[in-house]
């Protein structure tokens, strides 16, 4: 089914990108903003840069005072917050209509104006609430350092992708305020910058709205680096084992894939593979080794579409407990490559389709996932009606193809593997 | 083009627009199920949400966790089909099927686009008319329960929430148990236990929520009453009123878990709190927890976090059972500030009533009320909150009235309301961190100290550990 949703863009003459989507459902408008900044975009010795400013963003711009943001727009009915990822930063509001103005008007003024307020001050706190980030989100949990090591293991050293998002707490400490300042005045401008409105507002009216508040901010980002060069799958498998000790609540298997980065047509075929290998009930994985001979707890699989050349597939399986980790990898491998042998059952096709149509409804059904989804097709494939193309993109895949990419991107030889265990392997 | 010029003055926030809660057209179904449907034009995902009363107190002691286990079953094989017809027919159709279980009993949800609600409904009276329990699949279900236990105890907040059970309820309370089970319990989980807990299972005091476009939907209620509404198991009557859940004793106290090792220290506390049928009105809560524990700007983390910097945030809630219920803080601090914060923490929730602001009080009074029009527009969203009520004897007006209570609310009865909680028996307080963080909590003089020991799960197929 191809949707229609109301959706309008403009280009103002600083260069920031506007989308409106107009919905009257309910008296409040999401705000989302997308930032052409992530953690790709850091220098070396200069990591978690990108996510700091998610956190800076709240502290005070030149004439909204520190915690000022959230407080005021939480004390009139909104909601904000704000993402760091590899490729982009995202912030976000959902306000009532009434309040659409004075949100506004305070996004605009950190995007353009946050440096009078920047003070060591504020670098010194919020540093310290990321280290806290850092240790409750990923150092205190299990298996929580898998992805930054599968992202050592998957991308080479240097590859904007083989650094996580939160970045190194010793470049962290060792980023001056100069340091700051230098990356909010390279990257934040409005011609890296994609704002969305959904909800109660018309076009013309969205569009005048930003024109007032974000019309006057100028632009001294740095041009966006160039894109790195599509990495070929692993020319040979790599396998890490993490010891985890008698804490680990489980012995875990992560597969991860190099794949065709987001905006390739090859991307969505993989995406639709790893749904038929490991995400859905029916996928093989599920059936035969969940249900069938039940040496799995658990599994899942996902494809985290990137901009720069290259994304990563995932598969992720928990091994029940006294069966033998190896034993599972080469039942792994076995049907990764009985599906790139023989590409995917009918069943799986239509299974993928279904599931695609229902999840790409719900989440436009929120004005602040539909407002997500527009910044990102604007920013991603300069076009907010590929969120109304969609479901027909995933439809229109054959079965040929999802075949043909798995049997490029998703067979055992190009396949990292990371196995966090029990003890050491003898 | 000129560029307009910058807009120096703040805009002004007029008055929010009128919203009501959708109202739900209500009928009874033919079976006794109370049956709300609520259209919600261009929501074309629909939302669908049955809770039948099948109270986990009523579980056989021993045999806790067998409500969540029966209902995860409920699809891993019937009478026509198996786990895997059952799981191809929900792919084919972008159905997502979803069970669980509460307080109260059962609950089912179903995300289906219009046009395959008919399948979905027949889908769900079929696994709840005529399961199997089939020894595998249960005996699958059964590991995969034990394996999330582990992974729970594993992690550090899940570990502390452990702990708060065992210490905040009393010796044989079903609420010390999690609604899950224990490892120990869950072991003991039989296809034959599940069958006589499905058993128990019928309409009468369930009710069922349909909600989302239903432009596409011919007559939906006569659609529930043909499906769900023609399902007439043998069962008895709904079973007895709501219980309230036993504190311990000796609840004011606290609970050092030594986890060695650990770069941060999870902090957890409760004490009593009201039920959502507290005199106060339940808005007024979660006003108090707006303003307390619910943003960086709240009173602990302007303090904790904004200042000093010892954690990315800590919370306050309160979590509402059928009768009566908790306040609960919680978040995790720097190791080595394990004692400041934690006597930081419980120098701000220890503020008097008279010392809140008129106009925290109403800032976070109106986040509660103004934010409700966005929380409430998908359709998932609106059946939550109708079945959670619903399936806790109150009426769906109750969200229109709660928010009626906040935009009014007064400081005075906000401040008496936080008085009742401060007022009332003390904190529990579970510690969990490196033993050299926390040790210095004993010294503190913050109450009756003890150490816990290793959780007790049962015993597992584990190698040997280097520690162990």
């Amino acid at each position: 089914m191809t949707l229609d949703l109301p959706v309008a863009r403009r280009t103002l003459a600083n260069g920031l990108q506007v989308v409106v989507s107009e919905d009257h459902a309910v008296p409040s408008v999401s705000i989302n903003l997308w930032v052409d900044v992530g953690s790709r975009h850091e220098e070396p010795g200069r990591t978690g840069l990108a996510h700091l400013f998610e956190h800076l963003m709240f502290q005070g711009s030149e004439m909204v005072g520190e915690g000022e943001h959230m407080a005021a727009l939480m004390a009139r009915g909104g909601r904000v917050n704000a993402t760091t990822s590899f490729d982009r930063t995202s912030y976000v509001a959902s306000v009532p209509r009434n309040a659409l103005e004075l949100a506004l008007w305070m996004e605009a003024d950190r995007q353009g104006h946050l440096l009078p307020a920047l003070t060591q001050a504020t670098l010194d706190n919020q540093r310290d609430v990321v280290v806290e980030e850092k240790r409750q989100r990923y150092d205190s949990v299990p298996y929580g350092t898998a992805l930054s090591r599968l992202g050592e293991l998957v991308f080479p050293a240097g590859h904007p992708y083989h650094h996580p998002t939160i970045g190194s707490m010793a470049d962290l400490r060792a980023a001056t305020l100069d340091d700051v300042r230098a990356f909010y005045a390279g990257h934040y401008g409005p011609r890296t910058s994609v704002l969305s409105l959904v909800g109660d507002v018309e076009a013309e009216e969205g569009f005048d709205l930003v024109e007032t508040y974000f019309g006057h901010l100028e632009d001294a980002t740095r041009p966006r680096p160039p894109s790195s060069p599509p990495l070929p799958p692993l020319a040979a498998p790599v396998r890490e084992v993490v010891v985890g000790g008698p804490e680990l609540p489980s012995e875990r298997i992560f597969l991860a894939a190099r794949l065709p980065g987001v905006t390739d047509p090859d991307f969505l075929p993989c995406a639709m593979a790893l749904d038929a290998l490991a995400s859905s009930s029916i996928s093989r994985v599920h059936e035969r080794l969940v249900r069938g001979a039940d040496v799995l707890s658990g599994a899942s699989a996902s494809a985290l579409g990137l901009r720069d050349g290259t994304s990563l597939g995932l598969v992720v399986v928990d091994v029940t407990e006294g069966v033998d980790p190896r034993a599972v990898e080469a039942q792994l491998a076995d049907i990764l490559q009985d599906f790139a042998d023989r590409g995917p059952r009918p069943v799986e096709m239509e299974a993928s389709a279904a599931d695609t149509e229902r999840s790409w409804l719900e989440a436009l059904a929120g004005h602040d996932e539909r407002a997500d989804l527009l910044s990102r097709a604007t920013l991603l494939f300069d076009d907010p009606g590929q969120v109304d193309r969609y479901v027909d993109e995933v439809l229109a895949v054959t079965p040929e193809q999802v075949g043909g990419a798995a049997a490029r991107y998703l067979v055992p030889e190009a396949v990292a593997t990371l196995v966090y265990r029990w003890e050491e392997e003898v | 083009m000129t560029r307009p010029a910058r807009v120096r003055r703040r805009p002004g926030v007029g008055e929010p627009a009128l919203w009501r809660f959708p109202e739900p057209v209500r009928t009874r179904l033919p079976n006794g199920l109370d049956a709300l449907v609520v259209d919600l034009p261009g929501q074309h995902v629909l939302s669908l949400r049955v809770a039948l009363p099948a109270p986990i107190s009523g579980e056989p002691p021993g045999l806790e966790g067998s409500t969540l286990m029966m209902a995860r079953c409920l699809d891993e094989g019937t009478g026509s089909r198996s786990a895997t017809e059952l799981a191809e027919l929900a792919e084919l159709h972008g159905i997502a099927l979803g069970a669980g279980a509460g307080e109260h009993g059962l609950h089912l949800g179903v995300e289906v686009t219009g046009r395959h609600l008919g399948t979905a409904l027949d889908l769900l009276v079929e696994c709840l008319d005529e399961p199997t329990f089939p020894e595998a699949e249960v005996a699958r279900q059964v590991r995969h329960r034990l394996t999330d236990i582990a992974h729970e105890l594993a992690d550090p907040t899940g570990r502390a929430h452990h702990e708060l059970r065992q210490a905040y309820y009393a010796s044989g309370d079903r609420a010390r148990v999690p609604v899950g089970g224990s490892s120990w319990s869950v072991d003991a989980l039989t296809p034959d236990v599940l069958r006589a807990r499905h058993g128990m299972l019928g309409p009468r005091g369930g009710v069922v929520v349909l909600a989302g476009d239903l432009s596409t939907v011919q007559d939906p209620v006569r659609l529930l009453s043909s499906t769900l509404g023609s399902w007439e198991p043998s069962g008895p009557d709904a079973p007895g009123g709501p219980r309230r859940a036993e504190r311990a004793p000796d609840a004011d106290q606290v609970v050092l878990v030594p986890r060695p090792g650990a770069g941060q220290t999870e902090l957890l506390l409760a004490r009593p709190g009201p039920d959502r049928r507290t005199p106060h009105g339940w808005g007024t809560y979660q006003a108090l927890s707006m303003l307390f524990g619910g943003a960086p700007h709240a009173r602990l983390d302007r303090v904790l976090r904004e200042q000093r910097g010892w954690t990315y945030g800590m919370r306050l809630g309160f979590r509402p059972r059928q009768v009566g219920g908790r306040c609960v803080v919680g978040g995790a601090v720097r190791a080595d500030a394990t004692r400041p914060a934690l006597e930081e923490t419980l120098r701000i929730l220890d503020t008097p009533g008279e010392s809140l602001e008129e106009h925290e009080v109403r800032e976070a009074a109106d986040f509660v009320a103004m934010t409700a029009p966005a929380r409430y527009l998908t359709a998932d969203s609106v059946a939550d909150e109708l079945v959670s009520l619903v399936g806790d004897g109150l009426g769906p007006e109750t969200v229109t009235r709660t928010l009626q209570q906040v935009h009014d609310l007064p400081r005075g009865r906000a401040a008496q309301a936080w008085d009742e909680v401060r007022s009332g028996p003390g904190w529990t307080v579970v510690v969990v961190g490196d033993p050299d963080a926390i040790a210095p909590v004993a010294q503190a003089g913050v109450g009756r100290v003890r150490t816990a020991g290793p959780p007790q799960v049962s015993p597992r197929l584990r190698p040997p550990g280097p520690a162990s």
